[in-house]
């Protein structure tokens, strides 16, 4: 079965930081991150992983009657918001459980697991 | 330059379809997804179950949380995405506004971060 793990974070904690300092944090997180991904990959080495640059960049496309309007986004309003995915083929929803739990942002944010549909 | 274009949609709209307007809503995406295609734009995408389907994990206090459900019970939820390659964000929004959803919901555009070393995340 295939599922998405959508990694929700509030990214103001570390968005307000000066630049090293984020680096810093980002580098510091790092290995957390790797291990996640190794464990991904010894279950699905075809796994996919989207990192989306910050929420300040979105842009929110709908079109009325025709007509496109383009809004600064991101589109939802909650204070934690989708900063990336991995896709990945998990034999059943335990293990896809286990996995999203090693998310790093599971710890501080949410991991929501979704089934792919097709 | 990878864009990506998160769907969000009234899911129940969806489940009040009959079949002939679910192959229609299909068809049209199928539709996108082929000119999309051609112009090599189109590096893929997924269509993501409704949310009542989902489950959401946190650790707290070093303990796993899990609940059944989204993270945020919202109207207009993630339905799928689409990876697009495109040369600016000017052409990203005006692939975005080609995928029904923007015709109902909204679709929102994000640029893929890109490391230091120049390689977008795999």
């Amino acid at each position: 079965m295939k599922y998405a793990f959508l990694i929700y974070d509030d990214p103001t904690s570390w968005e307000s930081l000066p630049e090293d300092e984020a680096l810093k944090f980002r580098a510091q997180e790092m290995p957390r991150w790797e291990a996640a991904m190794g464990e991904l990959a010894s279950v699905d080495p075809n796994f996919e992983g989207y990192e989306l640059e910050s929420r300040s960049t979105a842009k929110v496309v709908r079109v009325r009657d025709g007509e496109r309007m383009v809004t600064d986004g991101p589109f939802a309003e909650t204070k934690e918001v989708i900063g990336g995915f991995f896709v990945a083929d998990v034999p059943d929803l335990d293990d896809a459980i286990r996995l999203g739990a090693q998310i790093p942002s599971a710890e501080g944010g949410s991991i929501e697991i979704r089934p792919v549909l097709g | 330059m990878k864009y990506m274009a998160l769907i969000y949609a009234d899911a129940s709209r969806w489940e009040h379809f009959s079949p002939e307007q679910r192959e229609a809503a299909y068809g049209r995406y199928r539709a996108f997804g082929e000119e999309a295609t051609r112009a090599n734009v189109m590096l893929g995408g997924a269509e993501l179950a409704p949310t009542h389907d989902a489950t959401t994990v946190r650790i707290q206090d070093a303990e796993t949380l899990v609940t059944d459900g989204p993270y945020a019970e919202v109207k207009e939820a993630l339905g799928g995405y689409y990876l697009l390659e495109c040369a600016s964000l000017d052409e990203a929004l005006d692939w975005a506004a080609k995928i029904p959803g923007a015709e109902h919901g909204a679709v929102e555009v994000r640029a893929l971060h890109v490391d230091d070393a120049g390689s977008e995340a795999a």
